[in-house]
């Protein structure tokens, strides 16, 4: 299912999707999803309040934003499959070849990216709800608030998919990426939903 | 950049004729990207049709400069000329008369393809400081915090920004629409 698909399917369609059996969408589809709503909330303040000279500026980031989410929802679902896949050729074989562990080790990597990315727009989406929550006309705020915990739950799943998925050490620097642009969400989302 | 990069369309195409070679690089330079665009995403030529569109139309420029009557259209000109040899490479595609190939589809995409240029073109007009972060935001998908790290600003700071660069950019553009709709009266 291309990119342009995803953003046609009903949402009924979707979540029945998610709830099948199939390895995908899965998680990482879901978080990313999660951080388009978040983005998508921003940029719906941001255009409600006309009396904000940057709003369509930020209105038009935070659908930048939206729209890379709903990439990599899209792309997730494939790499990750085509990691497990590997995973399976990998268990299933006897004996230890080098190529196909390396392989796998690549197939890893790039399902490795992929969450890593939704944890960073999970932050930069959190980070515009800041910026609406500030700025925003009042009526919408609360919107704004509920965009920063959107954008934090999705960067929060996203980094445990970094973290548990992939078996990365602790020390591994994908992980600190991800887990402080899971804090830095979070922080926002604290704060907005104290606030607003 | 050469001293050619700062000239109008009609100051290069002047020193074109006048056998200046920088100015001929930066024809191909301001144009290729534009050539190629409207070949690969207006028509959606294949990458080799796509080469052999744009060699062609280089060298129909390069010989027929000549005959362009208005140095200021630089533009539409080169346009059609891409237009005519897209039609005609599908066609020969599929054994039809060129003028049966545009479709609806081919019609958006190239006005998109239109409208992305004149954005590139409005965007040179900004500040360099505009200009690299929103090419850091909108083309290289930099996040807020590897924007901020690179260039050594607050991450909090950075979307509003890029907010005011865009409302420049819009301000550009929308004054050219202007001067478009004026000139047009």
């Amino acid at each position: 299912m291309g990119t342009d698909e995803y953003l046609d399917l009903r949402l009924g369609d979707f979540l029945d999707g998610l709830s099948a059996d199939g390895l995908a969408p899965g998680g990482g589809s879901a978080a990313a999803l999660t951080v388009a709503f978040a983005a998508r909330l921003v940029s719906m303040v941001a255009r409600c309040s006309v009396t904000w000279s940057e709003a369509a500026g930020i209105a038009a980031q935070a659908n930048a934003i939206g729209e890379r989410a709903v990439e990599l929802a899209h792309t997730d679902g494939h790499v990750w499959e085509s990691a497990l896949a590997a995973l399976r050729d990998a268990e299933a074989g006897d004996d230890i070849d080098p190529k196909r562990s390396f392989a796998l080790e690549r197939k890893l990597e790039a399902a490795a990216a992929i969450p890593l990315e939704i944890a960073s727009l999970g932050a930069d989406a959190a980070s515009l709800a800041a910026v609406a929550g500030e700025h925003g006309e009042a009526t919408y705020r609360a919107d704004a608030a509920a965009a920063a915990a959107l954008a934090a739950g999705g960067a929060a799943a996203a980094a445990h998919l970094v973290r548990v998925n992939l078996g990365v050490r602790s020390t591994d620097p994908r992980l600190a990426r991800a887990l402080a642009s899971e804090q830095a969400a979070q922080d926002v989302a604290a704060r907005l939903l104290e606030r607003l | 950049m050469t001293a050619h990069s700062s000239f109008t369309d009609a100051e290069l195409v002047r020193a074109c004729r006048a056998g200046e070679p920088d100015a001929w690089n930066e024809l191909v330079e301001r144009y290729s990207r534009y050539v190629y665009a409207i070949a690969t995403r207006g028509f959606r030529l294949s990458d080799e049709d796509a080469e052999d569109v744009f060699q062609d139309v280089f060298t129909r420029i390069y010989t027929r400069l000549d005959a362009l009557r208005d140095d200021s259209a630089l533009r539409p000109w080169i346009a059609q000329l891409t237009r005519r040899r897209c039609l005609d490479a599908i066609a020969a595609r599929r054994e039809i008369p060129a003028e049966d190939v545009l479709g609806e589809n081919e019609s958006t995409d190239l006005a998109e393809v239109e409208e992305a240029f004149e954005v590139r073109e409005a965007l040179t007009t900004l500040s360099d400081n505009c200009q690299d972060i929103l090419d850091r935001f909108f083309t290289r998908d930099q996040s807020y915090k590897t924007i901020g790290d690179e260039l050594d600003l607050p991450s909090g700071t950075i979307a509003s920004r890029i907010a005011r660069c865009l409302g420049r950019l819009r301000e550009t553009l929308e004054g050219r629409n202007m001067v478009d709709r004026g000139s047009r009266e």
